[in-house]
């Protein structure tokens, strides 16, 4: 399609903007940070603008963004003349965004919500998240819904996956093929099995930092877990895994316990939780498989 | 020789580092040859192949990088030519980057090629401009620090732009020897090999070329031939290495550093000796990151500690360069043309510059096409474009100040808040208030570039002056300041957590979070620095000329240069906030407003000010458009802007 550079007035741009969102007065969410992005669509107010929304479409898929949700740009600067064309009633921002905060409030009020704290579960941060936001933008009984209906998924996948209560899992994302990230206690994933009644085989907790990847070996001192692999590796990795003398010593891929999972947004809210705990199930009922 | 023998100390401690990880894996149960892998437990395995090939590749990578260096600084007759500092490193990174992102088909067929094309397009590049002035050495490593600059400045921002999703590339970037089997080290033994031989049979024609280019044409050597087959070699060996480990810095430069302590003189001495040292330095730095992950720290990549050796290793090995130069090759440059009427011109570009900042106010791009504000719109966009506008303008113009004072403070030409490393100290200020500070706000931040900027200054100046270097040599100081920075900043990265993120917003970040106290702030800082500017033009003046000449003027020119040292630390730290360590407008607008004819101190200052402002506008506006809505790092476009015209300088310099 050829843009069409013809000049616009802003105005008019605004007086548009509200014909393609519902009628009503459902509140207008402008949604920063990804898991409060996620909250949002979960309690089915589904944001009109989202930052990094290329990215988001690639990488974690799930759950959907509409088309017509206007990409903010970067979450690290994000384009605030947009925002302040969408004209949101609430902006959603979470603590990694604090240096810029005072910048959004000049727009509309923020809603910060903390989902992340280093050795500290997020999943029950997560499910609070949802009661803070509903009652942000008055729709209470939709995260009391959400809520139970979440708890009722995460109860009944816990009892199909009780017969792998047996072995310790190891959830990792490979990155290259020496090294790789693991998810602790403090990870979205980490946390959710754990609510699944399964045992991380990771104690200490998640190393998310910039530059912190754990060599692959640390795999060796979990002899008896389980392998999960979230999202799938890099091809050259793949290949490179191939040959490796170390990875097919490792015992879970020696004995034939590697699983794999789809991509998923390592820092979502409850519907990635969700969405963890199907692909886990699906993943471990329909047996081990060779990713390299 | 027998200085040779005290290299065993340290081979004796990156050996026993070495055993305490391999007993802590396996005891002393160890695997017998040939490794089968059936046979074996685990921990056997993990130490036959995971720490054995890790200590073997430590030594080749280190043994390739040492000889690399020695190579680039036999044949470039300079003592502190290595993979590092001509950009070489830092365009394997860049191409692997791009690799990575935009065509991740490219890399199934392996890093190499890649590497090893991104790192002779730098090459090219560096050689280009330093064939232009007879390879005089410090042109050489300043073009190859900027090269460099730059490259990894572009690298970093696409990494960043990827997020946290591409952990090859951090990993990449980071350096790190982990291995889990032989296929690295038969790759980069093969290669080592292939090079020691090449260099082997190089030692004779590079021993004719030493006594200079006339003998050796003389004697029927192909000259331009020797040299292009030297570099093509050292090339091949630092990107072989890069491909296959990452990004180790200044291993290059410390082996043939050491060597040469170590006593060697001849070209074939210096190439072995610099190779066991280079590998020798690698494996110590390696045992000690495996030591330190052995007593439970946080694991880190060992090429973020080599890193931290290259800054003060340079500018150790600056008196080394005394007299190294050909007289003549660096020269300042000088006879420009008067402006007729500089008020005129001043007066037009202040004009020029109000202008689009009118235009940009009521113009801007909206999803679906381009729009012109109409007064409601206006009203609501004024309080958040205004201060972006002026911000970015302000910080433009004192950079411009800044480096205006700097090259007239230093008499040479290519002096820069960059390459003075004035920058590379006001991203460490602004480094260390984020962890030293809980949370620091804008005022804090802005106290700890200001005083990072003039410490780091203060440094190079005081560095110089007690050496009596010519104003090259403060350059290269300055760059080795920088080259410090900047691998600081890569470790502060390592730590990975809240903190770190607030660095890697800043590095990536754009104006659009500028207040409008900050920018009120930034006008101020551009206000104070112009006074000081217009009290002190009579050192502005006659300092270019020399100390010999300001002394019997008599100016004080100790309290001139601190005064100006701290003016100058001001302004870079003040606009070092919004646009972050690199732009190279302290660079290009002096020389700009120089060119126009705007020779008198003032004149320079005003309208390098202006020219400042007007670039830094420019860039500003390109990087919100060029992606819209996703707004680039301003520091980023500013560099994009600035790196070709500088390069293009460096290659009109000629003669």
């Amino acid at each position: 399609m050829i843009r069409r550079r013809t000049f616009l007035t802003a105005a008019g741009i605004l007086l548009a903007a509200p014909l393609q969102l519902r009628a009503g007065s459902a509140p207008r969410l402008a949604a920063i940070d990804w898991a409060m992005m996620e909250t949002a669509i979960a309690l089915g107010h589904v944001p009109v603008a989202g930052a990094e929304l290329i990215r988001y479409r690639a990488d974690v898929k799930e759950p959907k963004i509409p088309d017509e949700v206007v990409d903010l740009g970067l979450r690290g600067s994000p384009n605030y003349e947009l925002l302040q064309l969408v004209r949101p009633d609430l902006i959603l921002s979470s603590p990694y965004y604090t240096q810029y905060r005072s910048r959004l409030e000049t727009i509309a009020p923020v809603l910060s919500l903390t989902f992340f704290v280093r050795g500290e579960a997020p999943l029950p941060r997560a499910f609070v998240a949802l009661g803070d936001l509903a009652n942000a933008i008055d729709d209470a009984p939709a995260a009391a819904r959400v809520g139970e209906a979440a708890e009722a998924a995460l109860d009944a996948a816990a009892a199909r996956l009780a017969p792998f209560r047996d072995r310790p899992i190891a959830l990792v994302d490979i990155g290259d093929a020496r090294h790789m990230r693991m998810f602790g206690f403090d990870s979205l994933f980490g946390s959710t099995l754990a609510r699944l009644g399964l045992t991380n085989a990771r104690s200490q907790p998640t190393a998310f930092g910039f530059m912190a990847p754990v060599p692959m070996e640390v795999l060796a001192d979990m002899p008896e877990a389980r392998l999960v692999v979230i999202g799938p590796p890099p091809l050259a990795a793949r290949r490179a895994l191939a040959r490796s003398v170390l990875w097919h010593a490792l015992p879970p891929v020696a004995q034939n316990r590697v699983h794999a999972l789809p991509g998923l947004n390592p820092f979502g809210a409850v519907p990635t939780a969700l969405r963890f705990a199907a692909e886990l199930e699906h993943a471990l009922t329909s047996g081990p498989t060779t990713i390299a | 020789m027998t200085r040779i023998l005290t290299l065993l100390p340290a081979l004796f401690a990156a050996g026993l580092l070495w055993l305490l990880a391999a007993h802590a894996l396996a005891g002393w149960n160890w695997p017998t040859l040939p490794f089968k892998a059936e046979a074996m437990t685990l921990d056997q395995i993990r130490l036959a192949f995971g720490l054995m090939p890790r200590g073997a590749i430590a030594l080749v990578a280190g043994a390739m990088l040492g000889l690399s260096g020695a190579i680039l600084q036999v044949v470039l007759r300079n003592p502190v030519a290595d993979p590092t500092t001509l950009g070489i490193q830092s365009g394997a990174q860049l191409a692997l980057v791009l690799g990575t992102v935009v065509a991740p088909g490219i890399m199934e067929h392996g890093r190499w090629p890649v590497a090893v094309s991104g790192a002779a397009a730098a090459a090219l590049l560096v050689m280009a401009i330093g064939a232009r002035r007879a390879f005089a050495p410090v042109t050489m490593v300043i073009a190859g620090m900027l090269v460099g600059m730059t490259a990894s400045a572009i690298a970093t921002a696409i990494t960043l732009s990827q997020g946290e999703y591409l952990l090859s590339l951090v990993i990449w970037n980071g350096g790190s020897l982990v291995q889990q089997d032989w296929s690295g080290v038969r790759a980069l033994t093969a290669v080592l090999a292939g090079g020691a031989l090449a260099a082997g049979l190089l030692v004779r024609p590079l021993r004719v070329l030493s006594l200079g280019v006339e003998g050796a044409r003389g004697l029927g050597l192909n000259v331009a031939a020797i040299r292009l087959l030297a570099v093509t070699v050292a090339l091949v060996l630092a990107a072989a290495v890069s491909a296959e480990v990452g990004l180790i810095a200044f291993v290059g430069l410390a082996g043939p550093a050491v060597a040469r302590v170590l006593g060697a003189t001849g070209s074939g001495r210096l190439m072995v000796l610099s190779a066991v040292a280079g590998a020798l330095l690698l494996s110590l730095s390696d045992g000690l990151v495996l030591a330190m992950a052995g007593l439970g720290a946080e694991s880190f990549p060992t090429g973020a500690l080599t890193g931290l050796i290259g800054g003060p290793l340079l500018i150790a090995l600056l008196p080394r360069l005394r007299g190294a130069t050909p007289p003549g090759e660096e020269r300042a440059e000088s006879g420009y043309r008067r402006a007729r009427r500089p008020t005129a011109l001043l007066a037009g570009l202040a004009f020029a510059i109000l202008l689009a900042g009118a235009v940009l106010l009521v113009v801007g791009r909206v999803p679906g096409g381009w729009a012109l504000l109409d007064r409601e719109s206006f009203a609501t966009f004024l309080p958040m474009r205004l201060p972006r506008l002026i911000g970015a303008t302000a910080a433009g113009a004192a950079l411009g100040m800044a480096g205006a004072i700097l090259q007239r403070l230093t008499a040479n030409p290519l002096a820069s808040p960059e390459v003075l490393g004035v920058s590379g100290g006001a991203a460490l200020g602004y480094a260390l208030a984020v962890f030293l500070v809980a949370a620091p706000g804008m005022g804090t931040l802005a106290g700890g570039t200001m005083t990072g900027g003039m410490v780091a200054l203060t440094v190079v100046a005081s560095f110089a002056r007690r050496r009596r270097m010519p104003p090259e040599r403060i350059l290269l100081a300055g760059i080795a300041v920088s080259a410090l920075a900047s691998a600081v900043l890569a470790a502060i990265m390592a730590v990975g957590d809240a903190r770190s993120f607030l660095v890697l917003a800043w590095l990536s970040g754009s104006a659009a979070a500028v207040t409008p106290a900050g920018a009120a702030g930034l006008c101020a800082v551009v206000a104070l620095v112009l006074a000081m500017a217009f009290s002190t033009r009579r050192w502005l003046g006659i300092l270019p000329l020399g100390d010999g000449v300001a002394a019997g003027l008599g100016i004080p020119t100790g309290q001139a240069r601190l005064a100006l040292v701290a003016v100058s630390g001001i302004a870079v730290g003040g606009a070092t906030i919004l646009v972050g360590p690199l732009s190279f407008v302290g660079l290009m607008a002096p020389h700009m407003s120089r060119r126009m004819g705007l020779v008198s101190p003032l004149g320079h200052l005003a309208g390098a000010a202006l020219i400042g402002g007007g670039l830094m506008l420019a860039a500003d506006f390109g990087a919100r458009m060029a992606g819209f809505p996703y707004e680039l790092p301003l520091g980023l476009f500013a560099s994009l802007i600035g790196a070709p015209w500088l390069i293009g300088l460096m290659m009109r310099r000629a003669r």
